[in-house]
């Protein structure tokens, strides 16, 4: 499926250059009004939204908290300061330069395209271990890879003077050789805001975004969120690159500390305070901050006169003064997590408004009814030609606990099978084994001849077996449809053959009215019933039910089977669901499965298993055992 | 041989601070999900008192309960003023908020003292040395390895001994559960960052007594051990943290003094690269612990 050319492309392209233009007169208005004081603050300022703009696109998008990226900046200031700087210079400062760099001299954007192949190495080695150690949203073990990455560099920086200068050297540019002109800042920020946006518009970053809000959700929807946020590390390395090259550049010497903590401090501030979900709250950041610490700078400077208070000296001695700006970083910092942690824009986007107030008035016509391939049932007369679901041997133990005892199951493409049991008799487990995320110690299970036991999740899930959860997981700050339409995108990637239509789906699950609100915002029944319509976009080949209809009333679990059976039947899906209520159950099931204490005690019917001893035994207990 | 053994005295007195934070942060990660990146901070606190006090002309006697006193307190505080208005939130607004609880305290010290370094006396024993054997044994070593042993011992008891221990336990083993379970959270979460404190206190004596000075971002380097030891051991797992502090204070005293000479300065980035492998061979840490996720 391609992107939508008007909403994933053009409004995006058109709001980034509302957004830069805005951005850049704002820097430009300022500076006619303070003079030449102002030019290399407004410089610094767009140099550090295009470093910001590339923090966004990987914190942003993935929810992993780097600290990390101005090591990557440091790596690629480095590397194009090496390649850049004079001969004259570099025998100056680093006569014993290794691999004969002193002789190498580049133009300025060769050195930057260096620098980001570099970085760009460094961060794919980062990448993979980021993948390794389970980075998803908020992960701690990835948080302290990336802040591990900054000491590293930090610390090899120091000390590894033939390379860079050392600590107190450091590498410089001959005065007057380095950036006289804003153009290649003004063009290299246009870029990077266009980067951002697209990428967050792109398949992949609306993946990876998806995984950002449930890790779990996201692979059993066949997503590998792996892939989606090494995509995102790459690219917001680049972007970073280039502005830490333009950051050397501009500032005419590199000096380890230059990429260290207080300006990882300052550019995750600018990042958290305007927003990180956001490409736009990226840029308010960037201006807010700016603005504040040049206001603390000047309070600190010329005390409280500047507002004619008359209030000097005092308390305010000029340690107070020179570190005000430090205050103000943390402090906004800190006030933003406690009182406001999605920022100022939250996720936000200039483009995204645009685009609603351009089709606010047009409202789609509801789409038609959801027709159905091929009635589910036995009692179809041509048998179905789809691969059997089965199952056998399952044992999984958990520590001591056996869950699992050789339990098995086969569903049939056009069958809805029932599984049932006790709490705890190993029913959810056994649909994790099924969808590979609980490994068993024994047993197999295949898909026709595939065997899936080596699989896993998202794999799976490709393959065509979609679940829902018993615990409800959303894709929770995206809108209802945005949630459908995700996996509508995966399986047009993934599943051949021809999908249903993501608006009809939503209809169909009784949502066409709130398909713009975010599913977070859901009531549990909506939110279970968007939950079937997301795994029913995938075309699966089977629909695994976890607890459906948990927390339903009878009226609504009664219209709860109807709809899994019409939206199997629509996208030719056979069904096991799975729920300890007997009567829904038996409602809704052509075939059911009774499982207790980690095996199967009967199968059969409905009716056969309601007549079946053992299961009574299993459910009513001692009631059946005075039978007996 | 001698010098294996050396290394190990040396590697175990290091460790032995190593596992002190590290306990600290990793009984306070296991109430809260937080990793507690102002951890080093209640050194810093516990610096400016030394620096005072003793300037003063107060004995190290009298300054090192005060420096446990003011850790633990901070600590409290810091619950008080940031964490707890964070509580149950998101692990990246934890991560985050730590992180700037970091930046705030140590920027308070550059407003109201100063950036630079200020020294202050060591007590007189700290270089010395005895000899058992070939070996040269630090005096200081000693009774950082003594004062570790009695803590952990100390703490063990209380772990297992007492209601709090059960409730901070049970706690880090499930939360939710634990409340449910009538385990009051105000009472634990503030116990574990008491807790916390006190060994940060402990391990920040001998950290100052080493150091001689202090300076507003002092605080960043034992952080950083503390962090990086408790994620070796695994986090979450209080045995682990000592055990990561420990791996961490030899692997570092093993390295400087067996890494060639053009590297050796490097030794903290070999380190780190160290850990950034074992993450990626092993993301679970030395000690596992099996944290069942509900699907």
């Amino acid at each position: 499926m391609f992107p939508r050319l008007g909403r994933d492309v053009g409004f995006p392209l058109a709001g980034c250059a509302l957004l830069f233009a805005v951005f850049v007169a704002g820097g430009l208005i300022y500076q006619s009004f303070q003079g030449r004081a102002a030019e290399r603050l407004v410089t610094v300022m767009l140099i550090d939204a295009i470093i910001v703009l590339g923090i966004q696109i990987y914190v942003g998008n993935t929810g992993v908290l780097s600290f990390g990226h101005i090591g990557f900046g440091a790596i690629a200031g480095y590397a194009f300061a090496v390649f850049a700087i004079s001969p004259e210079e570099k025998l100056k400062r680093i006569p014993d330069a290794p691999f004969g760099l002193n002789e190498v001299v580049l133009n300025p954007v060769l050195a930057g395209a260096v620098a980001i192949g570099v970085t760009m190495i460094v961060a794919l080695v980062v990448g993979i271990g980021l993948a390794r150690s389970g980075a998803e949203s908020g992960a701690v073990a990835a948080t302290v890879i990336t802040l591990a990455l900054l000491f590293v560099t930090h610390e090899v920086a120091r000390n590894w003077p033939d390379l860079t200068g050392g600590n107190r050297a450091g590498l410089t540019f001959k005065i007057g050789a380095a950036l006289d002109s804003r153009l290649p800042i003004y063009l290299c920020l246009l870029g990077a805001l266009i980067l951002a946006r697209l990428f967050a518009q792109s398949r992949s970053g609306k993946l990876a975004v998806a995984a950002r809000e449930d890790n779990l959700a996201a692979r059993a929807m066949g997503v590998n969120p792996l892939v989606q946020q090494t995509a995102a590390l790459l690219i917001s390395v680049i972007v970073v690159s280039v502005g830490s090259s333009l950051r050397v550049y501009e500032n005419g010497s590199i000096l380890p500390d230059n990429f260290f903590f207080s300006y990882t401090l300052l550019t995750l501030a600018m990042l958290i305070v305007g927003g990180r979900n956001s490409v736009t709250g990226a840029l308010v950041g960037v201006a807010v901050m700016t603005v504040g610490r040049e206001f603390a700078r000047r309070l600190g400077q010329d005390g409280f006169e500047v507002f004619g208070l008359g209030l000097d000296a005092g308390p305010l001695d000029w340690v107070f003064r020179e570190n005000l700006q430090t205050v103000f970083l943390g402090l906004a910092m800190l006030g933003f997590m406690i009182f406001r942690s999605d920022g100022l824009v939250g996720d936000w986007e200039l483009d995204g408004w645009l685009w609603r107030r351009w089709n606010g008035r047009k409202s789609p016509e509801r789409p038609e009814p959801l027709a159905e391939v091929a009635p589910v049932g036995l009692h179809a007369e041509v048998p179905h030609e789809g691969a059997i679901l089965e199952v056998g041997d399952i044992v999984v133990d958990f520590g001591g606990f056996r869950a699992l005892d050789g339990a098995g199951l086969s569903v049939a493409p056009d069958e809805v099978v029932g599984l049932i049991g006790p709490n705890g008799a190993g029913k959810t487990t056994l649909v994790n084994v099924i969808t590979g995320m609980v490994e068993p110690a024994e047993g197999w299970f295949r898909l026709g001849e595939r065997d899936l036991r080596t699989e896993s999740s998202h794999e799976i899930a490709r393959a065509g077996l979609l679940r829902t959860f018993q615990n409800l997981r959303l894709f929770g700050a995206l809108t209802v449809r945005q949630n459908v339409d995700l996996a509508s995108r995966v399986a047009a990637r993934h599943r051949p053959g021809t999908h249903p239509s993501v608006d009809a789906l939503v209809a169909e699950a009784g949502l066409w009215e709130v398909r713009d609100r975010r599913a977070r915002e859901l009531d549990y029944g909506s939110a279970r019933r968007l939950e079937l319509a997301r795994a029913a976009a995938m075309a699966p080949s089977y629909l695994l039910l976890d607890e459906p209809t948990s927390g339903m009333s009878d009226a609504e679990s009664d219209e709860m089977i109807r709809r899994i059976r019409h939206m199997a039947a629509a996208v030719d899906a056979g069904v096991l669901v799975i729920d300890h209520d007997l009567n829904f159950i038996t409602g809704i099931s052509d075939r059911i499965y009774v499982l207790d204490q980690g095996h199967v005690i009967s199968v059969g019917t409905p009716d056969e298993v309601q007549a079946d001893p053992a299961v009574r035994a299993a459910y009513l207990g001692t009631e059946s055992d005075a039978q007996t | 041989m001698t010098e294996l053994a050396q290394n190990l005295i040396d590697g175990l007195g290091r460790g032995s601070i190593y596992a002190l934070l590290a306990l600290g942060v990793a009984v306070v990660f296991g109430v809260m999900h937080l990793l507690n990146f102002a951890h080093g901070e209640l050194i810093t606190v516990g610096g400016y008192v030394a620096l005072w006090t003793l300037g003063a002309g107060w004995s190290w006697y009298i300054v090192t309960p005060l420096i446990v006193l003011s850790a633990v307190l901070t600590s409290l505080a810091i619950e008080r003023v940031a964490f707890s208005r964070v509580r149950g939130s998101s692990d990246f607004t934890l991560l985050l908020t730590s992180f700037g609880v970091h930046f705030v305290i140590s920027a308070i010290f550059l407003l109201y003292v100063s950036a630079s370094v200020k020294p202050f006396d060591r007590p007189s024993w700290v270089t010395n040395t005895y000899s058992v054997g070939p070996l040269n044994i630090e005096v200081y070593d000693t009774a950082v390895i003594a004062v570790t042993a009695i803590t952990l011992i100390g703490t063990t008891l209380l772990l297992q001994r007492t209601m709090f221990g059960l409730s901070l336990r049970a706690a880090a083993a499930d939360f939710d559960t634990a409340r449910l379970m009538g385990v009051r959270s105000d009472t634990v979460i503030r116990g574990a960052f008491a807790l916390s404190g006190l060994l940060a206190g402990i391990a920040g004596v001998f950290w100052l007594m080493r150091a001689g000075s202090i300076s507003p971002s002092a605080g960043i380097t034992p952080m950083l051990k503390g962090v990086l030891a408790a994620l070796i051991g695994g986090l979450g797992s209080l045995r682990g943290a000592v055990i990561g502090g420990l791996v961490l204070g030899l692997a570092e005293v093993l390295l400087r003094s067996r890494l060639p000479d053009s590297v050796a300065s490097l030794t903290e980035g070999v380190v780190f690269l160290l850990i950034a492998l074992l993450f990626i061979f092993r993301p679970q840490g030395l000690v596992t612990v099996k944290h069942a996720v509900r699907v």
